[in-house]
């Protein structure tokens, strides 16, 4: 039953990130004369990620970012010079820090945004920014644009296009999905001929050692797991965030740990020193490895950053 | 009337304090906000309104700010600070419990778990699909004291007790089945954390007209019912033989709580401890009559909750807390600092 609860929730979230309608189309009447066409500036209108059907008069070149994801990806694309300000979590790039902030995962202030006059606001699907924080800003007369939360690289992909096509640069968003899309074949051929798949488990959190948790079916960390020619023992279990006991932990027996929650002072020694897991073979063998989260936790470009560096983890020998 | 209002009834000094109070509160909340408006512009607008002036950047963005964000935000939060103040010394009433609550009897939880159900279902973005979580909270709330109310009711008469074990046993249980659901869902975990910890609403006018129907309903039930309460203290049996119909009585004035606190709650998402301390502080600074309490904790509540959300929304500006985190964190200390100096000991 839970199983198809799941699938029911998982197909909206699908169904939420098919391909945007694009169309770029001109303002301009067939009737005008070539030199008042040229003046005519061509409008935007796309469909985004809560169905609302969104239209920017011109590219838009005051942008507040409301997630990282979206900030990584606006300046991944060269949209970087056009964002104002950004949401409290965003800190990639680097140069992002000096823009103001709007707030963040505690609450956006609708002040704040309303003050900076944004052309476009970007938000993103998924929970991140709630249906009512879009509706809000929408009815202080503000542009929104909900980036859906994508299930896959393709969807991610779609993002950056979207987000190429909304600040006029679409052209530097299609050359850097071609060149995502190139990596990504790099590694596909890699791993191809190698038969040996090692089991990984993934840490998110481990305030409980007893039942840390980890990332299940459905999620970036699974998919690109897979993709790097290894087998998520997280995919097993229910929702996408679970726990895993230490109990199912042991029995799976990973080959390698993977610790997502480096950033939070999780080191290879301090997993080797918690009471119950020094049987584990990955910790006798010594295949614990910090990871930085932010890359598999954003859906922007960097997912192929962690992909990559997942492979070399993984994988070893095909980089010697 | 045999219990005609006594001269101390008509002192009007506790009204005068808690109005300047809850108008000082509503201020401050006009006034600050994470964009600031310098004193001489928020005077200038003000003027400017008066006078029918249009503005120009920046006061036309000030004055915009003003009525589209700070004016219909204060209007909420005085709404479910009054709500939550006014219930709140009505349970405590009703249930002659000094930690009774507007949620002692699942209010809270019984919205919390309808919200997150509607929170786990993709509605499309419409009005009606953003008025889902409202509407399934306020259901929520209503039917689980409805229950509750069904479960405890021993022949015709329910007992208090009965009320408080299966408001906490059937709160327990909802909200067991909303952890629970929050575990299963896919990436909306946020929103509804942001829910349940309170103060995560939409913006604009429309939330508060919706809800004021309600709360004049509720909060208007529990202003008249202030007699009926201070009979209530004798205990069941001497409030029937003075004449008041005890089970009716009771069951009104908890619809009429409960209906204000649901109608609250479902906008404003679950904000906890405005409902059991500002009752108290009343109590103790100008006495235990509920015909005073009431409407006192009614404007108690609205003050105490503007600054508390004037807190919220200034100490890490321009990031919000939530605001059930500032009611917690610097509502108990205030309320130690007042039971320590508090020279009416006993006063329950």
């Amino acid at each position: 039953m839970f199983r198809k609860l799941f699938f029911v929730l998982l197909t909206g979230t699908l169904l939420a990130a098919c391909n945007p309608v694009q169309t770029v189309s001109s303002v301009a009447a067939s009737t005008e004369s070539p030199a008042t066409a040229v003046q005519a500036v061509p409008s935007i209108t796309l469909t985004d990620g809560l169905g609302r059907t969104v239209t920017l008069a011109s590219p838009a070149q005051r942008v507040v970012s409301l997630a990282p994801s979206n900030t990584e990806i606006l300046f991944a694309i060269g949209a970087g010079a056009q964002v104002i300000a950004r949401d409290e979590t965003s800190d990639y790039p680097a140069e992002v820090l000096t823009l103001p902030t709007i707030g963040g995962y505690g609450g956006f202030s609708l002040e704040a945004i309303v003050a900076l006059h944004p052309d476009l606001v970007l938000a993103q699907g998924g929970g991140f920014n709630s249906p009512e924080l879009v509706a809000s800003l929408e009815n202080l007369g503000l542009t929104v644009y909900v980036l859906p939360n994508p299930p896959t690289l393709e969807a991610m992909y779609t993002n950056l296009e979207t987000a190429g096509v909304l600040t006029g640069h679409g052209a530097e968003a299609t050359a850097l999905v071609e060149s995502l899309k190139v990596r990504v074949v790099i590694v596909d051929e890699k791993i191809l001929p190698i038969s040996f798949r090692p089991t990984v488990y993934y840490e998110l959190d481990a305030t409980e050692p007893t039942k840390p948790y980890t990332a299940g079916p459905g999620t970036f960390v699974d998919l690109l797991i897979a993709r790097s020619g290894g087998i998520n023992i997280g995919a097993e279990l229910q929702g996408q965030w679970p726990q895993i006991s230490l109990e199912q932990l042991v029995v799976a027996n990973p080959i390698f740990i993977i610790l997502g929650d480096a950033a939070y002072g999780e080191t290879p020694e301090k997993v080797t020193q918690r009471p119950g897991w020094g049987t584990l073979t990955a910790i006798q063998t010594g295949q614990v490895f910090p990871f930085d989260d932010n890359l598999v936790s954003r859906p922007g470009p960097r997912l192929v950053d962690a992909l990559e560096a997942m492979v070399k983890l993984l994988h070893p020998g095909l980089f010697e | 009337m045999k219990y005609c209002v006594p001269a101390k009834i008509m002192k009007i000094r506790p009204y005068l304090y808690t109005m300047i109070f809850l108008l000082l509160a509503v201020m401050l909340s006009i006034a600050i906000g994470s964009v600031i408006i310098p004193p001489v512009d928020l005077g200038r607008i003000l003027f400017g309104w008066l006078k029918g002036v249009t503005f120009s950047d920046p006061l036309k963005t000030f004055a915009f700010i003003l009525t589209d964000i700070r004016l219909p935000r204060t209007a909420l939060v005085l709404l479910t600070g009054a709500a939550l103040g006014g219930s709140g010394a009505a349970y405590q009433g009703l249930f002659r419990n000094p930690l009774a609550d507007p949620y002692l009897i699942g209010v809270a939880s019984g919205a919390g778990l309808g919200a997150v159900l509607a929170i786990s279902v993709k509605w499309p973005y419409s009005f009606w699909g953003l008025l889902a979580v409202p509407v399934a909270a306020f259901i929520g709330a209503l039917l689980t004291v409805f229950l509750v109310y069904v479960l405890a009711r021993v022949g015709k008469t329910i007992p208090t007790t009965n009320l408080i074990l299966a408001g906490v046993a059937f709160g327990s249980f909802a909200t067991a089945l909303t952890t629970y659901l929050m575990l299963l869902s896919t990436g909306e975990l946020h929103r509804a954390i942001a829910w349940l910890s309170g103060g995560a609403s939409q913006a604009g006018w429309e939330p508060v007209l919706a809800m004021l129907p309600f709360l004049v309903t509720g909060l208007g039930t529990l202003l008249l019912s202030g007699h009926a309460l201070n009979l209530l203290q004798f205990g069941d049996d001497q409030a029937q033989q003075m004449g008041l119909s005890v089970t009716r009585t009771r069951t009104l004035i908890l619809l009429a709580a409960s209906l204000a606190t649901a109608a609250a709650v479902s906008f404003s998402g679950i904000i906890g401890f405005i409902g059991l301390i500002v009752p108290h502080v009343i109590r103790l600074w100008f006495g235990a009559d509920y015909r005073r309490l009431l409407p006192l904790s009614l404007i108690g509540g609205a003050g105490a909750l503007l600054l508390a959300d004037v807190i919220a929304r200034s100490v890490m500006r321009p990031q919000e807390l939530p605001v059930g985190i500032v009611t917690a964190l610097v509502g108990a200390p205030f309320f130690l600092w007042v039971l320590r100096r508090a020279k009416n000991q006993g006063y329950w």
